[in-house]
């Protein structure tokens, strides 16, 4: 034993994590039983280590104390091993007749949750859900509840390739890639970056609590959020029928976003409780559809409701991207199709806003009705309209105005905040005249302008002038690496719209001013500095994110897990680029680290990119 | 020529020594540029550094971060400037960028022509004609992990400049042994201290000490 170890056993005192005995398979959800989930014994699997542990998250969700350091240590390592370095016992392993050491083996069973899948040839998500996961219970901390799963847990009878080769496979049988139950370190690590990024950017998503690597790049995956339940698991009773079951997974969620707090002032009586939901499910689904849209984040929202959790958040970071310009006509190509755009992911978030409608009918009268007869349903005019408000106030947002502004402004001159909105997305949504190309993994006609560009020196160069810039100049600073010649070449549409664009954008800057009673010069500066933070120069993209992935892989042998937290950390930092965020600095800018700054610069090569 | 040196610190210890850069100035309605020493996190420094100077009624700023691309839109308003503050951090990493950027030769040019030029801790060593103070003391130098061979640098004055200076033995033992060697006075200068540079009137605010040819000075024209 070298003098360093020998001095961190003397020094180190044991202690115990007695919250993770508490994730042990069971679920409030298990009594709903076998519509629900396929429950599975567990066994130890043996044989992995902590790659990576969410210290933060941990101790939001009281798994470990407050004042844990953000270190690792035997103790808290053995509680994570034992608590999730766990495999399935699974179809394949009971018609082989395998046999466990009984030490290994769970006391409770643990659900593979069904779910609707649109890959699934039956569309009525009777085979169909956690193909390669298992949930491994819910915590509860100062009055919260949080779910946890785990991904690359083995093969489940609900995994597409169990359906369509009908037979059950071992888990890790390396002829069948994605059915083969396990899930990879580096999908586990791209999720971990790029989650805990949109978290901190207020997006709703999934967190990865931790990552367990095993032998051959195989990993568990584990996801924690407040509630994991999809619209897919309720979709798929919906089309089979199941009232009772479908009663219960609506009722749950209410109930759990009640007692989360999520949602306050949820009425009593059953038939307004779901004229509730449904009200709110149309809301967060405008919401995430609106920020979506402004964000350029990529989801692969469907009909049937996967890929999506409940609440609007991100789950399954394996196609989620965010682009750095409106690349509203990216398809990510799955082989047997492509996926929607962005541009589609508004009409699909309506449609899962009208299945909630019909499923809440459903539950009212008892009688399913078909899903066109709620085309018109109010709800969707809720949507609409909320769709519009928090594309609104998200326009203000980048622009640089603060919350009292942006209020002030919707509330005094709406048609204003609209008509520079108009503006804006002209020039967001310019293509490339080279029209449709091939990409690496999909099709894309390029986007050709940075808004964020324009957005923060716009008030810069404003504050200074005092006057309108130039249109060469305009198009000098907006104009991207995607832009040829020809894509610049002036119009007198673009020209009106350019013309709209500085005209509007002034009228918002003098209608604050004198509403808020400060001068213009006052009203540009709040907004610059704001700017400058909402839209910096270097923000992550998809495409950052798997190289920036892909070299931490090549580095990580010699990265433990609490570097590996650290640098999660400092760069989640980095792109954090909330104005309203209480940021505490030095006197003098802080120099990353040579390894951080390799990151930045791969954030910079591909800020425009997919 | 005018120029202010900041040795460091926060607003709070600079805020008097704030006041005098823009007596520098001279106009009701300066406009200043904030240059980071790198783009990291640099907008909320910006922020810091504008809530501060908004206090003495200030409107007009830039922040213009040169380790990122720019465009020259922006940088034609940067040289209109009244002010450029160059900020505290790597003096390695800043200097590389600045000549990188173009933008060394632009701020002597505009030195030139009357601007304030302003620097804090690094900023401050970037005016300088060399470099060299920021690779001591060993407890507290900047790495120089861009590995610039060449530490010449703006060459507006005629001294070395050193800052966050602690009046202690082992800062002046440092210091006494590299004045041995240098041919130019070392000015070093506490957090919250300053020296200002108006046309050839030099003027120290606060306590500054110079070393210089193995010897320590105290050095006096204090404003406070």
């Amino acid at each position: 034993m070298t003098a360093k170890k020998a001095k961190i056993k003397q020094t180190y005192k044991s202690q115990t994590y007695p919250k993770f005995k508490t994730v042990n398979g069971n679920h409030p959800l298990k009594a709903i039983g076998d519509d629900y989930s396929v429950e599975y014994k567990v066994r130890k699997r043996h044989g992995g280590k902590v790659a990576a542990f969410n210290f933060d998250l941990a101790k939001e969700i009281g798994l470990i104390p407050q004042g844990h350091p953000n270190q690792m240590n035997p103790d808290l390592e053995a509680s994570i091993l034992d608590t999730f370095a766990i495999i399935i016992i699974n179809e394949f392993d009971q018609m082989n007749n395998r046999k466990f050491p009984e030490e290994d083996i769970k006391k409770h069973t643990y659900m593979a949750t069904r779910y609707l899948q649109l890959q699934h040839p039956t569309k009525l998500g009777k085979t169909s859900g956690d193909g390669r996961s298992i949930w491994n219970g819910q915590v509860k901390h100062k009055g919260r509840s949080w779910d946890i799963s785990s991904c690359g847990t083995g093969a489940t009878r609900l995994s597409p390739a169990t359906h369509t080769k009908n037979k059950f496979f071992e888990s890790g049988d390396p002829t069948i890639s994605y059915g083969c139950g396990y899930s990879e370190i580096d999908e586990g690590m791209a999720a971990l970056f790029f989650s805990e990024i949109l978290h901190a950017n207020n997006v709703g998503t999934e967190r990865v609590l931790g990552l367990i690597e095993f032998e051959k790049g195989y990993s568990v995956n584990i996801r924690v959020h407040e509630n994991l339940m999809r619209p897919s698991h309720i979709f798929n009773h919906l089309k089979q029928g199941n009232y009772d079951t479908l009663s219960s997974l609506v009722s749950h969620y209410i109930d759990t976003q009640e007692k989360n707090k999520t949602w306050s002032k949820v009425p009593k009586k059953e038939t307004d409780r779901l004229d509730f939901f449904l009200d709110r499910q149309s809301e967060v689904f405008a919401k995430m559809a609106a920020d979506f849209e402004d964000e350029y984040i990529f989801c692969w929202l469907d009909w049937d409701g996967d890929n999506i959790l409940m609440d609007g958040s991100i789950i399954d970071y394996g196609s989620v991207r965010q682009f750095g310009l409106y690349h509203s006509e990216y398809r990510y190509d799955d082989v047997e199709r492509f996926s929607t755009s962005i541009i589609e992911q508004k009409s699909k978030a309506r449609y899962i806003v009208q299945t909630f409608a019909q499923i809440v009918d459903y539950l009212k009268s008892k009688e399913k009705k078909t899903i066109k007869e709620f085309t018109n349903d109010k709800c969707l005019k809720n949507f609409d309209e909320k769709f519009i408000q928090y594309k609104d106030e998200k326009i203000l947002y980048k622009v640089g105005f603060s919350k009292k502004h942006s209020d002030f402004l919707l509330k005094k001159d709406l048609k204003l905040v609209q008509k520079f909105r108009k503006a804006f997305s002209y020039f967001e949504m310019a293509k490339s005249k080279k029209g449709v190309e091939k990409v690496a993994d999909g099709i894309n006609r390029s986007a050709i302008f940075c808004m964020r560009d324009i957005l923060r020196e716009l008030p810069q160069l404003y504050l200074t002038r005092n006057e309108f810039i130039t249109q060469d100049e305009f198009i000098e600073i907006i104009k991207s690496n995607y832009a040829t010649k020809k894509d610049l070449e002036d119009t007198a549409y673009r020209k009106k719209q350019l013309s709209d664009f500085q005209k509007y954008y002034w009228e918002l800057v003098r209608k604050t001013a004198k509403g808020m009673r400060q001068s213009e010069s006052k009203v540009l500066l709040d907004v610059s500095i704001r700017s400058s933070i909402v839209n910096k120069y270097d923000r992550v993209t998809g495409d950052s994110i798997t190289t920036i992935v892909d070299r931490l892989m090549k580095k990580r042998p010699k990265i433990n897990s609490e570097e590996l937290y650290e640098i999660m950390k400092e760069f989640t930092q980095f792109q954090t680029l909330d104005p309203d965020q209480d940021r505490s600095t030095s006197s003098e800018e802080r120099r990353p680290s040579k390894f951080m700054t390799g990151m930045f610069k791969i954030v910079r090569e591909y800020r425009e990119g997919l | 020529m005018n120029l202010v040196f900041y040795g460091g610190g926060d607003d709070n210890d600079n805020s008097e020594l704030n006041s005098e850069c823009l007596k520098l100035v001279n106009k009701k309605s300066p406009r200043i540029t904030y240059i980071p020493s790198c783009s990291y996190d640099s907008e909320w420094h910006f922020k810091k550094f504008v809530d501060h100077f908004q206090k003495h009624k200030v409107t007009q700023f830039i922040h213009f971060p040169i380790d990122v691309p720019f465009d020259k839109i922006l940088l034609s308003e940067v040289l209109k400037s009244d002010l450029i503050h160059l900020s505290g951090g790597n003096t390695y990493y800043f200097l590389k960028h600045l000549r990188k950027s173009g933008m060394a030769k632009l701020l002597k040019e505009f030195v030139k022509r009357g601007g304030v030029l302003t620097g804090l801790s690094a900023g401050g060593i970037i005016m300088t004609p060399i470099i060299t103070t920021a690779s001591f003391p060993a407890w507290d130098r900047d790495e120089n992990e861009e590995k610039i061979k060449n530490h010449k640098s703006l060459d507006l004055v005629s001294f070395e400049f050193f800052p966050h200076y602690v009046n202690s033995r082992r800062y002046d033992q440092v210091l006494v042994n590299y004045s041995k060697k240098s041919k130019r006075p070392v000015y070093a200068t506490p957090d919250g201290s300053g020296i200002i540079l108006k046309e050839d009137e030099i003027t120290f605010f606060g306590k500054n000490y110079a070393f210089y040819k193995g010897k320590k000075f105290i050095l006096s024209q204090h404003l406070t």
